[in-house]
């Protein structure tokens, strides 16, 4: 199962409260957990390291076939193991707090039960506080076990699992259980407090309480397509990529999954993207979920003012617009692929196109809501006009290429949207009215667009306007309203892009250069905004192939990493949200076209 | 020597004692939230607890400097070194004794080091000088009560 210490990418599942996001893999460890937030050192990071990078491992202890799912409509994971003595299941949840108690910050609770005949199991502990950087102790108080590094600890419950072992930094146990009988693990955390020692009927009292919460939530969401469950499980991880205490969504919970397996394209996702913005307000909104869409703007207005008008390609999910980057030594990288990076440097770059992801966001709200207070219409109207000065500079693009900065087309294009959508808002009555300007403005976009941007040999729009290559974030032109759908530069964009991009389902972002030495996998991301821009331009029935495809390609719980390689395996951060949020928007897309059909 | 001076030193002096072990919670030097733990003896809602933890610290502070007030007048003598060594005898009895043994004895929702909590949540006892919550809490606890003493003297003392 394992290579050289390492699962395949997509035999892991996610589990999360909110607040953070632990990674269970398919043979029962958990190799990736930042405490006390998803943005924190890790405790876990055998992902990025099989050696040093610490776990939370329990399996049989004889060889053992399994399987998984979540539990319906939840986010609570369970893994049956199969062994030639029995059959066990394991329970796994981050849990959440039921009401105003006193609760543990965090808490991952393992719960065994023996299904069938008899089950021998293994598990073991090794707790890695700041990425391994900080000695881990492991002390007791009275029965308990504590694993301390500075001010941050895990607190041991073990109930009917077998007698813990210590060792200098790790903690063991074996348990053997008999058809009905059960046991139950629980980590709890703590950051800069006490640790909490909980009982197992509290533990278990909160398990339930976390059972039963997810089934509620999903129960909300509005699509009855032929994607439902697929759109679902997306709304679910999109959940668990919801940082609860602000609103902000990270594009993904891990750092440094690489692009390509011994590549260096490896970075640090834990951060929320502006870019993501508009799908992330649309995809919520479409499924229903006003209250995380609400929420997701309020972190955004808020967060942009530090520096508006101008914004920033990223923030922490606190808010916070420090992200600087820097390598962590001590960590090898997943199969090798280092540098391990923390912080991400795309924070400092000039990326215009999230300006058009920003108003597009708001205007999406404003449409919702019909309004949008005094304040923050005059902070956007600023935005807008700082647009309109800024949209002829070259930028690194939404790919954030580390190469020079160049006129990328969709660049523009996105910078139209930003007016265009200022201009509706200001013309609705909700933002000071410059529409005229901003019209002005954006027409000249649209000629430079049609200008540069026009390979009239290739048929298709191109990615810069002195780099005659395809680009495939050229098919969000007509998702975001750009040209109509079934404009023929764009439907001769989207023949371009499944020409020279595509590989059957997959699709690459670009072929040309980009300042990172090495490979990358197909864009998943991409792939969907390609069913959905075939949806937009006609094509119905293509779009619905190409959407069974992609669905196919999820792992065996229905999570997608960014990107994935010529042989199907996951490549990048995991689970990535961008991935998920196109899925809900091409979903709903197809449907629709397939309704109006 | 004033009383009045003894007490507006013990105000003040909580203020920078309970700031102070703050800080070093928010420097990751240490585990320990006095206002958490002394917050829950009396509620299990979290928010509440730190609301009424502050509340009761910063009257056991001012409490606290009335000791400090009748130790000055018994000696005769007040002012922030004395004040100070008062502090270090005050930073063992709390450490040592008051929360170490006194608060896991009557907190309903403490572990005691011979508790394995079947039962009930509980909190983390503090241990020998509050180590459990980190090796240098000692320190932290140490130092700020010092502060909190040679505050206090040197008020009394008329600074």
């Amino acid at each position: 199962m394992r290579e050289n210490g390492y699962l395949p990418i997509r035999d892991y599942a996610a589990i999360g409260d909110g607040r953070t996001v632990a990674l269970v893999g398919l043979d029962g460890s958990i190799d990736w957990l930042c405490l006390p937030n998803v943005d924190s050192g890790a405790v876990f990071a055998r992902l990025l390291d099989a050696e040093r990078g610490g776990s939370f491992q329990l399996a049989p202890s004889e060889p053992f076939e399994v399987e998984r799912r979540y539990e319906e409509n939840s986010n609570v994971l369970q893994t049956t193991f199969r062994t030639t003595s029995g059959t066990a299941r394991v329970t796994d949840a981050m849990t959440l707090a039921p009401g105003e108690v006193l609760v543990p910050q965090r808490e991952i609770v393992r719960k065994i039960e023996c299904l069938s005949g008899s089950a021998a199991l293994a598990w073991s502990i090794e707790p890695r506080f700041f990425f391994g950087r900080k000695r881990t102790r492991i002390e007791r108080r009275g029965k308990r076990l504590i694993a301390c590094s500075r001010a941050e600890a895990l607190a041991l419950g073990a109930w009917g699992a077998g007698e813990p072992r210590v060792s200098d930094t790790r903690i063991d146990g074996e348990l053997r259980l008999r058809e009905g009988e059960g046991a139950v693990l629980s980590l709890t955390a703590a950051h800069h407090e006490p640790a909490f020692l909980p009982g197992l009927d509290d533990t278990e009292h909160r398990l339930r309480h976390t059972q039963e919460f997810w089934p509620g939530w999903i129960g909300e969401a509005r699509y009855e397509g032929r994607w439902r469950e697929a759109v679902l499980r997306s709304a679910l991880v999109l959940k668990l990529l919801v940082f609860a205490p602000s609103g902000a969504i990270v594009a993904a919970p891990t750092t440094s999954l690489p692009e390509w397996i011994g590549g260096e394209r490896n970075w640090d996702y834990r951060f929320t993207w502006l870019r993501d913005a508009a799908y992330t307000l649309n995809a919520l909104q479409t499924l229903g979920y006003e209250d995380e869409a609400h929420a997701f703007l309020w972190w955004l207005m808020h967060a942009t003012r530090l520096t508006a008008p101008r914004l920033q390609v990223l923030y922490r999910v606190d808010g916070g617009v420090e992200a600087d980057e820097k390598t962590l030594g001590g960590l090898a990288g997943y199969r090798g692929s280092g540098p391990v990076r923390a912080g991400n440097g795309a924070a400092k770059q000039v990326q215009l196109d999230i300006y058009g992801a920003v108003m597009h966001a708001i205007w999406l709200h404003a449409d919702y809501h019909g309004d949008l207070g005094g304040e923050t219409g005059r902070a956007i109207a600023a935005i807008a006009d700082y647009v309109a000065e800024v949209w002829r500079r070259p930028d690194s693009g939404i790919w954030e290429v580390r190469s020079d900065e160049k006129n990328f087309i969709q660049s523009k294009a996105m910078c139209w949207v930003a007016l265009d959508r200022a201009a509706r808002l200001a013309e609705d009555g909700l933002i000071p009215n410059r529409s005229r300007r901003w019209r002005s403005e954006a027409e000249e976009i649209r000629a430079f667009i049609d200008e540069g941007g026009w390979d009239e040999e290739r048929g298709s729009y191109v990615r810069a306007s002195d780099v005659r290559e395809l680009d495939a974030s050229l098919l969000t032109l007509s998702l975001m309203d750009y040209a109509p759908g079934d404009d023929p530069r764009i439907v001769g964009t989207i023949d371009a892009v499944r020409r020279d991009l595509a590989d059957g389902p997959l699709v690459a972002r670009y072929r040309g250069e980009d300042g990172v030495e090495g490979e990358q996998g197909y864009f998943l991301a991409c792939s969907f905004w390609l069913a959905d821009a075939l949806a937009r331009s006609g094509r119905t029935e293509d779009a619905i192939t190409l959407m069974d495809e992609l669905v196919e390609l999820a792992n065996d719980v229905g999570l997608y990493a960014e990107e994935v390689g010529a042989n199907r395996a996951f490549l990048g951060n995991f689970p990535q949200g961008l991935t998920h949020l196109a899925l809900i928007g091409a979903a709903v897309s197809v449907s629709r076209a397939e309704e109006t059909a | 020597m004033s009383l009045a001076g003894a007490i507006a030193g013990g105000v003040v002096g909580t203020l920078v004692l309970t700031s102070s072990l703050r800080l070093t919670q928010v420097l990751g030097i240490t585990r320990m939230d006095i206002p958490l733990l002394l917050g829950t003896m009396f509620s299990e809602d979290r928010r509440r607890a730190t609301a009424i933890g502050y509340a009761v610290h910063f009257a056991n502070g001012v409490i606290f400097s009335l000791g400090y007030a009748g130790v000055f007048y018994a000696v005769g003598e007040a002012g922030w070194l004395f004040g100070g060594l008062l502090g270090i005898v005050h930073a063992a009895f709390a450490g040592g004794t008051l929360v170490n043994i006194l608060l896991p004895a009557v907190h309903p929702r403490m572990g005691t080091p011979w508790t394995d909590a079947e039962e009930t949540p509980v909190l983390e006892p503090p241990g020998f000088m509050l180590m459990n919550y980190g090796r240098h809490t000692a320190i932290g606890t140490l130092l700020a009560h010092v502060a909190y003493g040679a505050i206090v003297g040197g008020f009394a003392a008329g600074l």
